[in-house]
């Protein structure tokens, strides 16, 4: 989804970001701002979520800021459902497997890869 | 505490998301496919219980989640395997096998139980998770709906591509009422459809959090606040922190 969307966007993306955290490599708009915002929230640290959130505020404004945790908010589900229930990764890339993508955004590392395979 | 979602929020929260929590949290209340509202509802509060569980705190921190041992902090309302189901998917979803699936069901909870409270874990995660990212208080949990389960097992469920059973979109049969948009609905969307009430109720209100399915693959869209890699990008790295390899 996101390699999709940057191309289609025109961005740059450094799908190692996924997992090492942001680098120049990546080019979004806002994307600094975002994912410490999406980083404060998965952290669920008050003081650290207050500060991520007034930065988005103050750059996007009320709705972006709604849509943002809205999102992050989203795969806090999507994620449960998707290791516990024990649906296959080897479907996550739009029904495909795309081991080059696991391995160029460091998703071979997981847990669920390394041990259970 | 709350009974409106995003009540004491300093946000003016778009009214499809109030809502969607106010739906969702109403179906909660409600019996279920193989449980009671109230035993639902108990659910919701063993989900908030494990983010307080220190022995799921040692586990998260532990190298291997087999390192350590010891007894969740519970609320006493639910089976032990019901507990270990809820607190692990809670506190440490990256590190799950089928293994351990395996052991929860051998511990008295039936496919269909699994499945149900899964998808109560990830509704209470999703709006639990936005309410508190907005800086509003949890939603009260709402009373209990009296009422049975209706305790429908679709023929088509099968084990196959994953742990637990799933209705593929070729083995949906009309008793199952609407479960997919479209056949080539992705995993993570077939992944409660062995419960197709929960998996309707699920993505109702998960849609209005993301996206609905219709615009997904439309990567040139947005219909939120926010540009599609922008989503993309905090989707990808909430992913990653909680090492889903999907």
């Amino acid at each position: 989804m996101l390699r999709e969307s940057t191309q289609i966007a025109d961005n740059e993306v450094n799908l190692k970001d996924v997992t090492a955290g942001l680098s120049d490599g990546t080019q979004i708009p806002n994307a600094e701002v975002l994912v410490n915002f999406a980083e404060a929230i998965v952290s669920r640290d008050s003081t650290r979520i207050a500060e991520a959130r007034q930065v988005v505020a103050d750059t996007l404004g009320n709705d972006a800021t709604v849509d943002a945790a809205a999102v992050v908010s989203a795969f806090h589900g999507f994620v449960r459902i998707a290791d516990s229930i024990g649906i296959p990764y080897t479907t996550a890339v739009l029904g495909q497997d795309a081991p080059e993508i696991r391995e160029e955004a460091g998703i071979n590392d997981f847990y669920r890869i390394q041990e259970t395979g | 505490m709350s009974s409106i979602p995003f009540e004491n929020s300093g946000f003016e929260v778009r009214q499809n998301l109030i809502d969607a929590h106010t739906e969702a949290w109403s179906r909660i209340a409600s019996p279920g496919t193989w449980l009671t509202g109230e035993r639902r509802l108990a659910v919701a509060a063993e989900i908030r219980q494990a983010l307080k569980c220190d022995f799921c705190a040692e586990i998260k921190d532990a190298l291997s989640p087999n390192a350590v041992s010891g007894t969740h902090t519970a609320t006493g309302n639910l089976s032990d395997a019901e507990v270990e189901l809820i607190h692990r998917v809670v506190s440490d979803p990256g590190r799950l096998s089928q293994p351990w699936s395996q052991e929860v069901l051998a511990g008295g909870l039936s496919e269909g139980e699994y499945v149900e409270i899964v998808g109560l874990i990830a509704s209470v995660m999703i709006m639990d998770t936005c309410t508190m990212a907005l800086d509003a208080v949890d939603t009260d949990l709402p009373d209990a709906e009296a009422g049975e389960p209706t305790r429908y097992l679709p023929p088509g469920a099968k084990v196959q591509a994953a742990w637990l059973p799933i209705v593929e979109p070729e083995d949906v049969v009309e008793a199952d009422g609407p479960v997919y948009p479209s056949p080539k609905a992705g995993y993570i969307y077939r992944g409660l459809s062995m419960v197709p009430e929960s998996m309707r109720n699920y993505w109702a209100m998960a849609n209005e959090h993301y996206l609905p399915g219709e615009v997904i693959y439309q990567f040139d869209k947005s219909i939120r606040a926010l540009e599609r890699p922008q989503m993309e990008l905090m989707a990808a790295r909430v992913s990653a922190l909680h090492q889903c390899a999907y």
